[in-house]
C-alpha cells in the first residue's frame, strides 16, 4: 500500500515522542462541540432527506459559516455573478457536499491559515480543482471531487495542530507527497491522508469519499487513480522542484500528459479565488 | 474506575437474559459477529459466531486465535488502532480477508467493551445479491441516460450544482467547436456571447431557484464558435434536483442560425422589391409610420413617377425596363443622403423619405435626384436620357397620419405631370386643400351609391314619324345633402377615376329597368316602349352582357325595352373587344346606339363591323343648325341611313331645330324644348297625358 516509488527521508524525522494518535482521534470527536452548527450540517447534509431548505435554516445559525456559504456560492467559481441572494438558493447553487465540506473546513478549523502550514490552501485548492476537473474522466461527479480535494489534506491538519513544530519540519523537509505520506508513517504511524479518511468516515461522509484517500498510494487502484493524478497536478503547480511522474502512471491510464496542460491553466487560474471564496 | 462501575451496572442483566442474548448471537445467520482481544500488545480474535466463519470461510477453531491483523490487511501497522478504538465505537467499510485470501467487503462496527481490552466487532457483508442488483440496476440506467444524451443530436448541458456543467454532450461539443473539458465547469460560459450571457444566467438562476415544481425557462441567446462565427440558440432549462445533492439544471439548445436567416429572407421578401432590393410599399408605410409625430413636421416625401417609362417597356422590351428601374434604383440610393429611405412604391415610382429636412433641403434633394436620374443610360443600343416628374411634401400641422404625407406627395407628382413633366412640384395648401376635398367626395360618391342615394330622371325621346314620345334616356343625379345638386359631368369622371363606375352603371341599369317595370304596371300601354342606359367605356367588358341579363330578368323585362348607350371613343379603345360584347348584348335583344357620334375618331370602318343600331348625333353638332351649319348633322343622318342605322338628334332646343332634324331625316329627337328630364313619377304622369292625347286626338 505505500507508494510506487522509494521517497528520500528526511533521516531526522523520527516518531514525535509526544505525539499520540488516540489523542488526535478523540479531537475529531470534540470538535464538534465546539461548532455545533458545524457539526449538524456536516451530520445532515448526507441525508438523502436533506433539503435546501433545512441546510439553510440551520446554517443561519453559524453567521461566519453562511457568509462564507453566500460568498462562495457568488463567486466566479459558480457562475451565478452575484445574483445568489438568500442562504437558500446559496445552498442549492454550492450544493449540499460543498455545503458539508465548509462546514468541515470550519469544524476543523482549516480556516485558519495560522494554523496550518506554509502553501496548505494552496494544494487543497489545486487538489479540488483539479479533481472537479478531472472527474467526468473518472466517472466520478465534479462536485464530489471537488469537495474530497477540498478536505483531502485535512488529516495534514489535524497532524499539524498536534505536532506544530514537527510537521512543519517535515512538511518543509519532504516536497513529495509520497514523500510526506511515507515521512508521517514513520513519525506517527499513520498518513495523513489515512487520517482523513477516519475522520471523513467518522463524520459518515460517504464511501465514495472515504475509499479513494484509502486507495491513493496503490498506483493499480483506480479508485485512487483520480486523486492520485490530482496530487501530481498539484506538485507540478506549487512546487518548483517537483519531479514530475509521468500521467498516464499514475491515472491508469485515464490520462495522457496533453490532457493535463489545459487543467493545470484552469487550476491556476481558479485556485486563488476558490481559496478567497472559502476563507473569506 | 467509579465510571466504569457505572457503566457495567448500567448493563447489568439477568443472568438468563445474557444467556438467551448469547445464544441468539451465537447462532445468528445474518450477524457475524467476532471478539477481538489484545494479549501481550498483540489483538487476536478470541471468539466468533457460526455466521463469522462462515462469512469469512474459516473453521471457528481457525478463527479463533487469529491476529487481527491478518483479517485486517488495509490497516497497517498502527492503524489498527483507527478501528479498535477504546473510548468509542468506530464504523468503517473495509475488504476483510477470508480464509482463501480474498477480500470480502464488509461494513464494519467495532464496539469497545469496557475494560478497553476487548471489542465486539460485527461484520456485515456489503456485497449482498439485492444490493448488487440494485447497483446493477442503476448502472444499466445511468449507462441508459448517458447513452441516450451523449448520442442525442440535441445539444445538452447538464448541471448538477450551480452554473457549473457536470456534463455537456457531443451535440453541443459539435455546435461550439470545443472539447467537452473546456466546458465543463464555468467554461461553457465563455462560449455564450458576452452581450447575451446575462441572459442565460438569469434564466438558468430562475430555473435553479425555481424548486421541484418543474419550472422550466427559455431564452435566445448567441453562441460563439472556437473559428468566432456565431449561432443563435435557444436554450431551454429545466430544473433538476438530485436528493442529497442538491439543485441543478438540464439545458437543451436548439440552433436557429438557419430558421431565423430564412424567417429574414422571408421578411426581406415581404418587405422588399425583388427587382431594384428597395423596400416595398409596406415597408414604406411603416418606416413612416415609426419616425410619424403629428405635429413634429421633421419629415419629407419626394415622390417620383418616370415619364415616358411605358415607351421604354413598349419600344425595348419589358427586360430594358426592368434594367432601366435597376439603374435608377441604384442612381437613387447613391444619390439620398445617409438614413434617407428610398423605396420602389410600384411600377416605375419611386418614393424617398428623409426625416430632419426643410422644405427647400427636400427640393434641393430633389433637383440632385433629378440631375443623377437625366444621366445618359445605354439600352439595347439605345442612349436614353430618362427623367422622372417629381411631388415633394414636407410634414406640416395638417398631416394627421403618416399615409397623409405619402398621399400628398403623390398628389403633388400628379400635379408635376399634369404641369408637364420633368418637373418638380411642391404640394401647397391650395393644392392639398383641393385634393383633400377631392377625396372626401369620393368617399362619399361611394356612399351615395351603396345607399342609392343616386337617383335617375328620364328624358322623352320622340319620333319624328308621328311626334310621339317613345323612349326615354336614363340620367343619372346626385343630390348632395350638404353640396346640393353635383353634375354627372363631375361624378362620372369621378367615378371612372376612383373606380366606382362599376358600382354607378349597374345602380343606374337596376333603377331603370326597375322604372321600366313600374311604369308597365301604372300605365299599361302608355308606358314608355324603351328606355336608353349610358354605359361607361370601363364597363364595356365580358362582364356587362350578364350585367344586363340579370337586370332585364330580375324585373321581368323583355330585352327590346333596353337599349344601351356607349361613346365611340369607348368603343374604339378596343374595337375587337367591343365587337365581342356588343354581339352578346345583341343576341341578348338589347339595341345599341353610339352616343356622341361625330365627337371623336370613329372608325366609319369599324362602325361598320359593328353590331349598332343607332347613332346619336351630338348636341354640339345640333346647335350648329342654328348658325346655318347642317352640314355635319346631315352627314350623320345620312350615314346612319346608308349603313340601315336609325339616329336620335340630342340637344334639341328649339321647333326650328326640330323641323330642320326631321327634314333632314334624322329618326328620333330629344332636348329640352320637347320634354325637360322627368322624375319617374313625373315621367309616368307625362305619360299619362301623351298617351290620353295620343288616344282621343
Amino acid at each position: 500500500m505505500t507508494a510506487s516509488a522509494a521517497p528520500s527521508l528526511a533521516p531526522t524525522l523520527a516518531v514525535a515522542p509526544t505525539f499520540d494518535l488516540e489523542r488526535v482521534l478523540a479531537s475529531i470527536d470534540s470538535m464538534a462541540a465546539q461548532r455545533p452548527v458545524a457539526a449538524q450540517i456536516v451530520s445532515v447534509a448526507n441525508s438523502d432527506q436533506a433539503s435546501a431548505k433545512e441546510l439553510s435554516r440551520i446554517l443561519g445559525a453559524d453567521v461566519a459559516l453562511a457568509s462564507r456559504v453566500m460568498k462562495l456560492a457568488n463567486s466566479a467559481f459558480y457562475g451565478m455573478r452575484g445574483r445568489v441572494t438568500s442562504l437558500q438558493f446559496a445552498v442549492t447553487v454550492i450544493g449540499f457536499a460543498t455545503v458539508r465540506t465548509m462546514a468541515t473546513v470550519a469544524l476543523t478549523d482549516l480556516d485558519d491559515e495560522s494554523r496550518l502550514p506554509e502553501g496548505f490552501w494552496e494544494v487543497s485548492t489545486s487538489l479540488a480543482l483539479a479533481a472537479s476537473t478531472l472527474a467526468p474522466r473518472f466517472a466520478e461527479r465534479p462536485q464530489d471531487a471537488l469537495c474530497l480535494g477540498l478536505l483531502a489534506q485535512l488529516g495534514v491538519a489535524l497532524l499539524h495542530h498536534n505536532d506544530p513544530i514537527g510537521y512543519a519540519d517535515l512538511w518543509a523537509g519532504e516536497r513529495s507527497f509520497a514523500g510526506r505520506r511515507y515521512a508521517e508513517v514513520q513519525r506517527y504511524g499513520i498518513s495523513a491522508l489515512r487520517l482523513t479518511s477516519v475522520a471523513l468516515e467518522q463524520w459518515s461522509f460517504p464511501a465514495g469519499m472515504v475509499a479513494p484517500l484509502q486507495m491513493v498510494d496503490d498506483p493499480a487502484s483506480f479508485q485512487g487513480a483520480l486523486l492520485r493524478s490530482c496530487f501530481e497536478i498539484a506538485g507540478r503547480l506549487t512546487d518548483d522542484d517537483h519531479e514530475d511522474i509521468p500521467i498516464e502512471r499514475v491515472s491508469c491510464g485515464q490520462l495522457k500528459e496533453r490532457d493535463v496542460l489545459p487543467v493545470l491553466d484552469q487550476v491556476r487560474l481558479d485556485a486563488e479565488e476558490l481559496r478567497r471564496a472559502l476563507l473569506g | 474506575m467509579a465510571a466504569r462501575s457505572q457503566l457495567t451496572a448500567k448493563h447489568q442483566a439477568p443472568p438468563e437474559v445474557v444467556a438467551a442474548v448469547f445464544h441468539g448471537v451465537t447462532h445468528s445467520d445474518t450477524m457475524a459477529i467476532l471478539v477481538i482481544e489484545q494479549v501481550a500488545g498483540v489483538l487476536r480474535v478470541c471468539w466468533s459466531n457460526d455466521r463469522g466463519g462462515s462469512l469469512l470461510g474459516y473453521a471457528l477453531e481457525d478463527l479463533t486465535s487469529l491476529p487481527a491483523a491478518h483479517l485486517f490487511p488495509s490497516l497497517a501497522g498502527a492503524e489498527l488502532k483507527l478501528l479498535l478504538r477504546r473510548e468509542r465505537a468506530v464504523r468503517m467499510t473495509l475488504p476483510v480477508q477470508s480464509a482463501s485470501g480474498a477480500p470480502v467487503d464488509c461494513a464494519i462496527l467495532a464496539t469497545p467493551v469496557p475494560g478497553g481490552r476487548r471489542w465486539t466487532v460485527r461484520l456485515a457483508s456489503t456485497a449482498n445479491e439485492t444490493e448488487r442488483a440494485l447497483r446493477a440496476t442503476a448502472d444499466a440506467h445511468e449507462r441508459r441516460f448517458s447513452t441516450l444524451t451523449e448520442r442525442s443530436p440535441i445539444p445538452t448541458l447538464l448541471s448538477e450544482q450551480g452554473m457549473r456543467l457536470a456534463h455537456v454532450n457531443d451535440a453541443f461539443c459539435a455546435l461550439v467547436d470545443v472539447q467537452a473539458e473546456e466546458l465543463l465547469g464555468t467554461g461553457w460560459m465563455s462560449a455564450v456571447h458576452p452581450d447575451d450571457l446575462e441572459l442565460v444566467i438569469e434564466q438558468a438562476s430562475a430555473v435553479l431557484g425555481g424548486g421541484d415544481d418543474g419550472s422550466d425557462g427559455e431564452v435566445q441567446a448567441r453562441l460563439v464558435r472556437a473559428d468566432g462565427t456565431e449561432r443563435t440558440t435557444v436554450f431551454r432549462f429545466s430544473h433538476l434536483f438530485t436528493p442529497g445533492v442538491g439543485a441543478g439544471f438540464v439545458g437543451t439548445i436548439e440552433d436557429i442560425t438557419e430558421r431565423l436567416a430564412f424567417e429574414a429572407r422571408l421578411a426581406h421578401q415581404a418587405n422588399h422589391d425583388p427587382l431594384t432590393g428597395l423596400p416595398n410599399r409596406t415597408l414604406l408605410a411603416e418606416h413612416v409610420a415609426s419616425r410619424f409625430h403629428p405635429g413634429d413636421g421633421r419629415l419629407a416625401c419626394i415622390f417620383l413617377d418616370l415619364d415616358n417609362f411605358k415607351v421604354v417597356n413598349d419600344s425595348l422590351g419589358h427586360a430594358a425596363g426592368d434594367q432601366l428601374l435597376v439603374e435608377l434604383a441604384q442612381r437613387l440610393r447613391a444619390t439620398v443622403r445617409p438614413g434617407d429611405l428610398v423605396a420602389r412604391f410600384g411600377g416605375d415610382e419611386f418614393v424617398v423619405v428623409c426625416q430632419d429636412v426643410t422644405e427647400q433641403g427636400a427640393v434641393r434633394l430633389a433637383e440632385r435626384i433629378g440631375e443623377a436620374l437625366r444621366r445618359p443610360v445605354a439600352l439595347g443600343g439605345v442612349e436614353l436620357r430618362p427623367a422622372a416628374s417629381v411631388g415633394v411634401t414636407v410634414q406640416t400641422d395638417e398631416h394627421t397620419a403618416a399615409e397623409d404625407l405619402i398621399r400628398d406627395c403623390d398628389i403633388a407628382m400628379y400635379q408635376a405631370k399634369a404641369a408637364g413633366k420633368g418637373r418638380i412640384t411642391v404640394l401647397d395648401s391650395d393644392a392639398r386643400a383641393q385634393a383633400r376635398d377631392k377625396l372626401r367626395l369620393v368617399a362619399e360618391l361611394r356612399e351615395a351609391i351603396e345607399q342609392r342615394e343616386i337617383t335617375c330622371v328620364y328624358q322623352p325621346i320622340f319620333s319624328t314619324e308621328d311626334g310621339t314620345a317613345v323612349a326615354v334616356e336614363s340620367l343619372a343625379r346626385w343630390q348632395h345633402p350638404v353640396r346640393g345638386s353635383i353634375s354627372p359631368s363631375t361624378f362620372v369622371p369621378l367615378a371612372e377615376e376612383s373606380g366606382l363606375v362599376s358600382g354607378l352603371g349597374l345602380l343606374v341599369l337596376d333603377e331603370t329597368c326597375r322604372q321600366l317595370a313600374e311604369w308597365d304596371q301604372e300605365l299599361g300601354m302608355a308606358a314608355p316602349a324603351r328606355a336608353n342606359v349610358n354605359v361607361s367605356a370601363l364597363q364595356l367588358d365580358a362582364n356587362l352582357p350578364g350585367h344586363v341579363e340579370s337586370a332585364l330578368v330580375r324585373h321581368g323585362l323583355h330585352p327590346c325595352r333596353l337599349s344601351i348607350e356607349l361613346t365611340e371613343s369607348a368603343l374604339m379603345k378596343d374595337p375587337g373587344a367591343a365587337r365581342q360584347v356588343l354581339l352578346q348584348l345583341r343576341d341578348l335583344g338589347v339595341q345599341i346606339s353610339i352616343d356622341d357620334f361625330g365627337t371623336g375618331y370613329s372608325s366609319l370602318a369599324y362602325l361598320r363591323h359593328l353590331p349598332v343600331d343607332c347613332l346619336k348625333v351630338d348636341r354640339s353638332f345640333v346647335a350648329e343648325l342654328a348658325d346655318g351649319h347642317p352640314e355635319i348633322t346631315s352627314a350623320v343622318i345620312a350615314l346612319a341611313r346608308s349603313l340601315g342605322l336609325c339616329t336620335v338628334a340630342e340637344g334639341v332646343e328649339t321647333l326650328e331645330q326640330a323641323e330642320e332634324l326631321t327634314r333632314l331625316g334624322a329618326t328620333y329627337l330629344q332636348g329640352f324644348s320637347l320634354a325637360e328630364p322627368l322624375t319617374g313619377s313625373a315621367a309616368a304622369a307625362w305619360f299619362a297625358v301623351q298617351h290620353a292625347a295620343e288616344v282621343l286626338p
